[in-house]
C-alpha cells in the first residue's frame, strides 16, 4: 500500500515538474500576470469587463490603435482613414496581406462581418457603436461606415476593446445562430500578436504568441494570466517572484511593498473615478438640496489622504482632470457641515431624521471604508446611512433596475473624450447600467449632452461640456469622490511596460519582456 | 434503557435537588468544565457591561490613527478606518451572544414543539415533519444557510433566520426520539388510560423529560452556532458595517495580516476562546445531565 502511494506521489510530482517546464520553455519567455479578478468570457462582443479585456485585447487588432502610452490615435488594421465633411461617413483604407489566427484573410468583408456580429448580437459592447447606421464594403480593402448622425468623439471609438476585429472564421463554430458565441467564449479569433491557447476556469488563461503576426511580433512567447483571488496571496507571490506582475492590491499593501527589494511599483494618474450614485427617483434624494447637503457632508480629505494615502485626487465636477473638456473652474464640494445642515433644513428636513441605504461590493475593497466615512459624515447632519454589501452581479442588477438609494461605483473611459462622462452619466436615455446610474432626468441636460455628441465644432463642444459640468455639479447628481492614481506592482525584471491611461488593466504585453 | 422518570412531585423535587448537587460535584471534579464556565461567564459580563468596559465607541473612526499597532492608547490596535479593536471585540461579544441565544433559543422552541407533535401523535403528521426535516438535514448546513441568507439579503437578522431554518431539525429529531420512548412508558400509558388530558400529559410528563437531551444538544451546539455565524459574516452575509462582528472583522483584516497582524488576530482569538468555552461547557453539561454517561456506558 505504502509503495503504491509512493509511486502515485512520484508520478504526480513528475507530471507537475513536466507541466512546469513545459510552460517555462527555454527558447521563449513567459510572463506570469497575477489577477485578483476572474473573467467570464473571452468574446469581445460580449464582455465589458476590464479583467476580460486584459486577456482579450492583444489577441485582436483594431482599425485604429492608441499610440503606445498616449491617447493619440495611430494606424492599426486601417492604414489610413478619412471623415467626410459632414461627419456622416468614415472611410477606412485597410492593410493588405493580413490573416486571422485561423488563416482566413483580413479584408473589407471581414470588417463588415465583425460589425454585423457586434451590432447583430446587440450586447453591452455594441453600445459604443450605437451611432453606426450601416457598414458598406467599397472594394476589397476599403470600407465605409455610414453614421446615423455626426458622432463628435469620432474615430477613437474604433480603438477601444469594443472595436476589436473578430474574424469571420468564428462562423465555422456557430451553433443555433449564436454567431459562434459559445465557441468564442473560450477562444480567440483575431489578427493580434497573441491568441488564447488555454483557459482553465478559475486557474489561468494562457496567451501564446502569434508567430505569423503581421506587425512586430511580441517578445514574450507566452503570457499566463493567473487567477489569484486573494490580494494577500498575490502580494506574497509578487514578493517571492512567482508572479512577475499583477493587480489589484489594496493601497495599503502597495504602500507596504514600496520598500521591497526587487519590486517596482508603477504609479501614474488615471481617468478612473470612484463616485457615488444618488438615485434621483427615490424619496429624499429626489430633492437637489438633499443631494447637495450630502455632497457637503463627506470628509473628502480623510478619504483621499488617509484611506487612499494620497494616491488619489478629489474630483472636480464629473469630467476627470486631464481629459479634454474638463473645466478647471467648476465648483468642488468640500466638507461643510453647517452648510449641509442648512440645506437639509431648507429641504424640509431640519436635523435630518431619515435613513438612506448605500450599496457596495466587497470585490472592490476600497468601497467599504469609503462607505464608512460617508456614513460618519452623514450621521453628523442627522442622516442615518445603512451600508449594504452585495455580490457584484446583484449590485449591477439593482443598479440596472434602480432598486437602491445610493451606491458606490467607478467608471473608466473607453475613448479619450469627455463624452464618456457627459453623455453616459446624464442622458436620461441611459438610466441604469448604461451609465446614468443616478437615474437623473433633466430636460436641459438631455438637450446639452445630445448636442455635445453631434456638435463637430470643437470650441462649441467645449462650451457645451462646460455647461454640463456646471449643472452636473450644482445639481449634485453624483457624489464626486475621487480620481485614482493607477498603481501596478511588478518585479524589476519586467521590462518594456508602458502605461496607457486608455488601456487601464491592459498592460502592453507585446512590448514587454523579461530580463533576469 | 435508563431514563430519569419520576412519578410523584415530591420525589421529583428531591431527586432534582440531588441532581443539582450531583452536577455541582461533577463540576468540581472537572476543572475544564469550570474553565468553560469562567470563559462564558466572562463573556456574559463583557457583553452586559460593554459600554463601561470598552475604552472607545466601537464605531468611532479616527482616520489619522488607522492601522496603529497595539499600544497603551489602543491595546489591541486599530483597524483600517482607525477604530479601536479592543472596543470592537468587547462589543462583538454582545452580537455573538445575541446570535447564539437567539438561534439556539428559537431552534429549541421550534424543534421541541415539532418534535413532540411528531413523536406523540405519530402518523401522517410525524411523516410530514420528519420528511421536511430530512430535506433540511440532507443539505450541507453552511451551503443552505448561505443560500437562504443570500435570498433574504445581507443582515444579521437574516443570518439568524437562516440559521434557525437549518438548525431546528436537530432538536425536532432529539425530542421526537425521546417522546417515542416516553409515550410507551407505563405511567404515561396509565395516565392516558385514566383520562388525563393530553395537554397535561405533555406539559407535566413528557416535556420535563425532554429537557436534558435538548439542553445537552443546545450547549454542544452553541459553539458551532457562533462559528457558523462568524463564517457567514466572513463571507459577507451577516453583520453589515459598522457592526463589530468578529467574523466580519477577520474577513476584513485578512488583507492586512502581513503588515497589521492585530487586525484579524484579536477577533480571531475572541472566537477561538469563546468556542472553546462553549464546547467545554457543552461537554460538562452532557456529563452532568446525560444519565447514560453518568451511570457508565451501556
Amino acid at each position: 500500500m505504502l509503495k503504491r502511494l509512493l509511486v502515485i506521489f512520484l508520478l504526480t510530482a513528475l507530471v507537475g515538474i513536466f507541466s512546469l517546464t513545459a510552460l517555462a520553455s527555454p527558447e521563449g519567455q513567459t510572463l506570469i500576470f497575477g489577477a485578483t479578478g476572474e473573467l467570464r468570457t473571452l468574446d469581445p462582443h460580449v464582455s465589458v469587463d476590464n479583467n476580460a479585456w486584459r486577456a482579450i485585447y492583444y489577441c485582436y487588432d483594431r482599425l485604429v490603435e492608441y499610440e503606445l502610452g498616449t491617447t493619440e490615435l495611430a494606424p492599426g488594421l486601417a492604414e489610413s482613414w478619412k471623415v467626410s465633411p459632414g461627419g456622416l461617413t468614415y472611410t477606412f483604407y485597410l492593410r493588405k496581406g493580413i490573416k486571422f489566427i485561423d488563416g482566413t484573410p483580413f479584408n473589407a468583408e471581414a470588417v463588415k462581418f465583425n460589425f454585423d456580429r457586434l451590432l447583430g448580437m446587440a450586447l453591452a459592447p455594441s453600445g459604443t457603436f450605437g451611432f453606426i447606421d450601416r457598414v458598406d464594403v467599397v472594394d476589397g480593402y476599403t470600407v465605409n461606415f455610414i453614421l446615423k448622425e455626426p458622432f463628435a468623439p469620432g474615430v477613437s471609438a474604433f480603438a477601444t476593446d469594443q472595436g476589436n476585429i473578430v474574424g469571420p472564421g468564428v462562423m465555422d463554430h456557430e451553433v443555433n445562430g449564436d454567431w459562434g458565441q459559445d465557441w468564442l467564449t473560450e477562444h480567440s479569433a483575431g489578427t493580434g500578436p497573441f491568441y488564447v491557447e488555454e483557459w482553465t476556469h478559475g486557474v489561468r488563461v494562457v496567451l501564446a504568441r502569434n508567430d505569423d503576426y503581421w506587425g512586430e511580433p511580441a517578445k514574450l512567447e507566452k503570457v499566463v494570466i493567473k487567477y489569484v483571488p486573494e490580494a494577500a496571496d498575490l502580494r506574497m507571490l509578487l514578493e517571492t517572484g512567482e508572479v512577475d506582475i499583477g493587480e489589484k492590491l489594496i493601497v495599503d499593501q502597495i504602500e507596504a511593498m514600496k520598500g521591497t527589494p526587487g519590486v517596482t511599483v508603477f504609479e501614474a494618474p488615471s481617468f478612473c473615478c470612484h463616485y457615488v450614485y444618488m438615485n434621483c427617483q427615490k424619496p429624499y434624494l429626489n430633492d437637489v438640496r438633499v443631494r447637495q447637503a450630502i455632497s457637503y457632508a463627506v470628509n473628502y480629505d480623510g478619504i483621499i489622504n488617509d484611506l487612499w494615502r494620497g494616491t488619489a485626487t478629489q474630483m472636480r465636477g464629473p469630467v476627470p482632470m486631464g481629459l479634454v473638456g474638463h473645466d478647471d473652474t467648476v465648483f468642488q464640494y468640500q466638507q461643510d457641515l453647517e452648510k449641509a445642515k442648512g440645506l437639509l433644513a431648507e429641504a424640509g428636513y431640519p436635523g435630518g431624521g431619515f435613513t438612506l441605504k448605500i450599496m457596495h461590493a466587497p470585490v472592490i475593497p476600497e468601497w467599504r471604508p469609503m462607505a464608512l466615512v460617508i456614513q460618519e459624515g452623514l450621521a453628523q447632519i442627522g442622516i442615518k446611512v445603512e451600508i449594504e454589501s452585495y455580490a457584484w452581479a446583484t449590485l449591477r442588477d439593482k443598479l440596472d433596475k434602480g432598486d437602491f438609494d445610493m451606491s458606490h461605483g467607478y467608471w473608466t473611459p473607453d475613448y479619450a473624450d469627455a463624452d464618456m462622462f457627459t453623455w453616459f452619466w446624464f442622458n436620461s436615455e441611459n438610466w441604469g447600467l448604461a451609465g446614468n446610474r443616478s437615474w437623473y432626468k433633466n430636460a436641459v441636460m438631455d438637450e446639452l449632452v445630445t448636442r455635445s455628441r453631434t456638435e463637430v465644432d470643437p470650441d462649441k463642444r467645449l462650451g457645451l461640456f462646460r455647461g454640463i459640468q456646471w449643472i452636473g455639479t450644482s445639481d449634485a447628481v453624483y457624489l464626486y469622490l475621487l480620481q485614482i492614481n493607477y498603481q501596478i506592482v511588478m518585479r524589476d525584471w519586467v521590462k518594456g511596460y508602458v502605461y496607457n491611461p486608455m488601456l487601464l488593466n491592459m498592460p502592453n504585453f507585446p512590448d514587454m519582456y523579461i530580463e533576469k | 434503557m435508563h431514563l430519569s422518570i419520576r412519578e410523584s412531585d415530591t420525589k421529583r423535587r428531591s431527586s432534582r435537588d440531588s441532581e443539582w448537587r450531583r452536577g455541582l460535584r461533577s463540576l468540581q471534579r472537572s476543572p475544564l468544565a469550570v474553565l468553560g464556565l469562567v470563559i462564558i461567564g466572562f463573556l456574559v459580563v463583557l457583553a452586559i457591561f460593554a459600554p463601561s468596559l470598552a475604552p472607545y465607541s466601537p464605531t468611532k473612526m479616527s482616520l489619522s490613527e488607522r492601522l496603529s499597532p497595539p499600544s497603551s492608547t489602543h491595546i489591541f490596535g486599530t483597524d483600517d478606518v482607525g477604530r479601536d479593536i479592543l472596543s470592537r471585540v468587547i462589543y462583538g461579544s454582545r452580537i455573538s451572544l445575541r446570535i447564539c441565544t437567539l438561534v439556539v433559543g428559537l431552534t429549541i422552541g421550534i424543534g421541541t414543539i415539532l418534535g413532540i407533535i411528531s413523536g406523540y401523535w405519530g402518523g401522517w403528521i410525524d411523516e410530514l415533519i420528519m420528511r421536511i426535516s430530512d430535506v433540511f438535514l440532507a443539505f450541507p448546513a453552511l451551503i443552505l444557510a448561505m443560500a437562504i441568507a443570500a435570498a433574504l439579503g445581507p443582515s444579521l437578522e437574516n443570518v439568524i433566520i437562516a440559521m434557525v431554518v437549518i438548525w431546528w431539525p436537530r432538536y425536532a429529531r432529539v425530542t421526537r426520539g425521546q417522546v417515542l420512548v416516553l409515550r410507551e412508558i407505563d405511567y404515561i400509558v396509565a395516565a392516558r388510560a385514566v383520562g388525563v388530558h393530553e395537554s397535561r400529559i405533555i406539559m407535566r410528563h413528557i416535556l420535563p423529560n425532554c429537557v436534558s437531551p435538548v439542553l445537552i444538544q443546545a450547549t454542544l451546539d452553541l459553539g458551532e452556532v457562533l462559528l457558523t455565524a462568524a463564517t457567514l459574516s466572513f463571507i459577507g452575509f451577516g453583520a453589515q458595517p459598522p457592526t463589530p462582528e468578529w467574523g466580519a472583522m477577520i474577513s476584513l483584516g485578512r488583507n492586512y495580516l502581513r503588515d497589521n497582524w492585530w487586525y484579524a488576530t484579536f477577533p480571531g482569538l475572541a472566537i477561538l476562546v469563546t468556542v472553546i468555552g462553549f464546547n467545554l461547557l457543552g461537554d460538562a453539561a452532557r456529563d452532568i445531565l446525560d444519565p447514560r454517561l453518568r451511570h457508565g456506558a451501556r
